[in-house]
């Protein structure tokens, strides 16, 4: 047989068992292709902070290509360990280290070029679908056309090359290492089968005890406990979780299932048998690789759920930024604008709201005593609109009600829904009841305060306008013009002529429009690269849990043998392996989406004002794609359980 | 209890096939233990292979307890060998990540006999085997004469009507071996089991009732045990195998 056959051979035979490794390298190809396209797409041009787009996206590319190479590595290192016995065989039958060496080689770059091939012209295909997705997302007007681009096919193929080569001295250095009894031996090493140790339970207790503790600090994080040392609980947190994490994998996973197997007294089904002891003993040996998955795919999920939360929030942030169409701070302004509008023929509405600045003592009317508010609740300032001058919203003298709750404000304070509140002037002070709090602003934020604005009776307004107190008066004057344009047609022909007529030397005003497509812009491509390293991650740690479990299937093997010689069928051993794979997969999927959820939690305010629905959609997605792999390692263990008879 | 009749099996394909049993006829009769012996390549392996149900027969018929076993489905011949088959191998085929308990009560676990049975059972046949203190250690903390009698255990535990032994003491020492032969001996009697065991130890056979000596797939003779002592079946049977070697030698 010659060399060139030998390596067709072992070709053939690796596709066939390793198409899932195929599979990866054709994907963060592809991937990375499809991403660099996109960097140097023209259209990425017209987007309104043109350096910082590009920008992201080659930060982006850069933190592919570390998980890319990251993954491959590992993975390679797998697939040697498989074949140290075939490097052994060829070694006794007389080959030098440096044929062996050039054999794998061959055999790798064949496999590598061939996947960066098909995962670039995949990557070329896809582009048109991956650009369509980029400006639904950051709301890019453009037609999302397929352009072959020759620096990223370049690129593409550099950062590949180097990848290669890496790998290459990897297997140099691995195959230099090893003699050819260690390499017949590398597989034959069995795990540490032994009886659970005081200290195992002690760490297992102790991995427990360090999560929850994590959690417990992440609840009180925001919450004014911990005042000047957010900082320092931040990592005190990341600490504890990640240090008890491992510790989970290292005992507490052992120590639990050991008491489930304590109870039942050595009487064993088959779903025990294949599930519990043999998870008992890996997951103890594979404790940091789990770790590493647990941690970074709860940072992935974290992330994913912050800017989808901000990105869900968009429309509602740029209601407290721009409350109409136009927004705007100056009469004059106002005019000349409305002149604008005229000359064009855009027919609009007009509100006009006069609004004062008081000291108000909001104590009662706090659900809970606030942290780390920096200023006096007693004595806080706080915008008065007239009823009169609002639509929608009356009340009687004494009554009061409350706009723009539930914005930024919110993460300090959060209102009752009922409550009393002071508002005092230099002379007269209203003691008003407010008997509703709505979400809406009634002015934009920099005359607001960035804070709730209080509705009075018209009556109360004017007894607090008598004695204004002129040094707590907002910078940006006493009154407020919205425009809201009456036919949605037109909003943005008239976007365009704000656009012209908007300049520096006005006072501040603002478009609803603009405010929804710049943060869509912003967040939109922070949401997509995070998004498609997101992605990657998951499905390279996903093929790395696989490849664990094909090879952790091989070496069950001779159990499976056992238990079917014993008169176990084989769709009995099936079910156990489902059970198996549920605690495989499903243990560092769910303490990362606990992870991902508590840090979520503990400063989600922060990036908008919704939590929930956005962070359930990224973790049902994230844990659909992942199960994925779980569903096809029980394939692979089908295979092998129908072969161990 | 067994009979099997005309059993043919054979490897290979269409053009490459290589026969290895030759229409063999064998027969077990209830609480028998019965001695296959032949050189290596006889056969023997792959007759207990057939016998036990992990195999199945090109032609042949094998009827164990009234039931055929060559016209079973798959999951039939699961069942059946979980109810009326118990197995020790040369290499103990214990699970590494179960104590000693649990593997020998796997075989009660998948027959859904009560917890309290299954104990009372376990204590019986330990004790007999000589194992009961070490239920709760792990494979790996045994010498190689406690695995092959934990594997002997979990045979016996279910109380099958046949038990097959392919080897069992190829990878004990002497003393060791004399230990396990002796008490398979036991549970022969007591337990009024059958036993059909493969090995090419002489003195391992001497220990059964019955020998039979298989060559190129075929049944070359037998020995019956009779009211002899052991020390002279054995050096009957080593005549035999004597003459076995010798015939095979000729070629």
């Amino acid at each position: 047989m010659s060399i060139n056959r030998l390596i067709w051979q072992s070709l053939k035979k690796n596709i066939r068992s390793y198409y899932l490794y195929v599979f990866a390298l054709i994907f963060s190809a592809a991937l990375y292709f499809a991403f660099v396209t996109l960097q140097f797409d023209p259209a990425l041009d017209t987007m309104s902070g043109t350096a910082k787009g590009s920008a992201g996206i080659y930060t982006g590319s850069v933190l592919l290509i570390a998980i890319v190479t990251v993954f491959l590595l590992y993975a390679n290192n797998l697939f040697i360990k498989r074949r140290s016995k075939e490097i052994g065989l060829f070694q006794l039958i007389g080959m030098t280290k440096g044929k062996i060496f050039r054999i794998l080689s061959i055999e790798n770059s064949v496999l590598y070029a061939g996947s960066i091939v098909i995962g670039i012209f995949l990557g070329f295909a896809g582009s048109k679908l991956i650009k369509l997705i980029f400006f639904q997302i950051t709301g890019i007007d453009q037609v999302a056309a397929l352009n072959f681009s020759a620096k990223a096919t370049g690129q593409t193929l550099l950062v590949f090359l180097i990848i290669y080569l890496f790998i290459m001295v990897m297997n140099y250095l691995f195959i230099n290492r090893q003699s050819v009894l260690s390499l017949f031996q590398i597989r034959s090493k069995s795990e540490n089968v032994k009886k659970m140790s005081i200290m195992q339970i002690l760490i297992g207790i102790i991995g427990i005890g360090l999560i929850m503790t994590g959690y417990y600090l992440s609840t009180k994080l925001f919450s004014g406990d911990i005042d000047n040392q957010l900082f320092f609980a931040m990592l005190s947190i990341l600490g504890s979780v990640i240090i008890g994490t491992y510790l989970f994998f290292k005992g507490s996973v052992s120590f639990i299932l050991q008491l489930i197997r304590k109870s039942k007294a050595g009487y064993l089904s088959i779903n025990n048998v294949l599930s519990l002891s043999s998870i008992m003993f890996r997951m103890k040996s594979n404790a940091v690789l789990l770790t590493v998955i647990t941690t970074v795919s709860a940072l992935a999920i974290g992330l994913l759920s912050l800017t989808y939360i901000s990105y869900y929030s968009m429309e509602k942030s740029a209601q407290q930024i721009a409350p109409n169409d136009f927004s705007l701070t100056d009469a004059d302004d106002a005019n000349s604008f409305k002149e604008e509008l005229n000359a064009e023929q855009i027919e609009y509405e007009e509100t006009r709201i006069d609004f004062i600045t008081v000291r108000a003592d909001i104590t009662d009317a706090l659900e809970s005593a606030p942290s780390n508010f920096n200023g006096e609740l007693e004595n806080t300032r706080i915008v008065v609109v007239s009823d009169q001058a609002t639509a929608d919203i009356n009340v009687s003298p004494d009554e009061a009600a409350l706009t723009g709750v539930g914005g930024s404000s919110s993460q300090f304070l959060s209102f009752q829904e009922e409550g009393n509140i002071t508002l005092s002037s230099q002379t007269s002070t209203i003691d008003a009841h407010y008997i509703e709090s709505k979400e809406r602003s009634l002015l934009p934020r920099i005359q607001s305060l960035n804070f709730p604005v209080v509705v009075v009776d018209d009556r109360d307004y004017q007894q607090l306008e008598k004695s204004l107190d002129p040094d707590i008066q907002g910078a940006f004057g006493y009154e407020y013009i919205g425009i809201d344009i009456a036919d949605d047609d037109q909003l943005s022909q008239a976007n365009a002529i704000f656009q012209d007529w908007d300049n520096e030397e006005k006072n501040p005003a603002y478009s609803y429009l603009e405010s929804v497509n710049q943060q869509k812009q912003q967040l939109g491509l922070t949401m997509f690269i995070v998004g498609f390293l997101g992605l990657t991650f998951l499905i390279t740690s996903g093929c790395i849990l696989y490849f664990k479990q094909m090879d952790e299937s091989e070496e069950e093997k001779p159990t499976y043998t056992i238990l079917r010689k014993l008169g176990f069928t084989q769709d009995d051993l099936v079910r156990g392996i489902w059970y198996k794979q549920l605690f495989n997969f499903g243990i560092p999927l769910i303490l990362g989406l606990l992870h991902s959820y508590f840090a979520v939690k503990s400063g989600w305010f922060i990036f908008g004002t919704e939590m929930l629905t956005p962070t359930v959609i990224v973790m049902a997605i994230y844990t659909v794609l992942y199960s994925i792999f779980g569903v096809l390692s029980v394939r692979y263990y089908k295979r092998v359980i129908r072969e161990a008879l | 209890m067994l009979q099997a009749m005309k059993i043919h099996k054979s490897f290979g394909n269409k053009f490459n096939k290589q026969e290895v049993l030759k229409g063999i006829d064998i027969n077990v009769d209830k609480g028998e233990f019965v001695s296959i012996m032949g050189a290596s390549g006889s056969g023997k392996t792959t007759l207990l292979n057939v016998l036990s149900s992990i195999d199945r027969v090109n032609r042949g018929t094998i009827i164990i307890q009234g039931q055929e076993l060559t016209s079973m489905k798959d999951k039939q011949l699961a069942t059946f060998r979980k109810h009326h088959l118990g197995f020790i191998f040369q290499e103990y085929n214990l699970l590494d990540t179960l104590t000693v308990k649990e593997n020998i009560l796997l075989p009660l676990s998948v027959n859904n006999v009560s917890k309290k049975g299954a104990n009372q059972t376990f204590k019986e046949v330990t004790d007999e085997l000589g194992i009961y203190d070490i239920r709760n250690k792990y494979p790996n903390e045994l010498s190689g004469g406690q695995k092959q009698r934990t594997s002997a255990a979990r045979a016996f535990i279910h109380e099958p009507s046949i038990i097959f032994a392919d080897e069992p003491t190829g990878a004990l020492d002497s003393k060791s071996a004399s230990d396990l032969l002796d008490k398979l001996n036991n549970l022969n009697h007591t337990r009024d089991a059958t036993i059909v065991m493969v090995t090419h130890d002489p003195v391992a056979a001497s220990y059964s009732g019955r020998v039979v000596f298989i060559k190129d797939g075929q049944m070359y003779t037998q020995l019956n045990k009779g009211d002899q002592t052991r020390k002279t079946f054995l050096k009957d049977i080593m005549t035999t195998q004597g003459v076995l070697g010798g015939v095979y030698n000729e070629h």
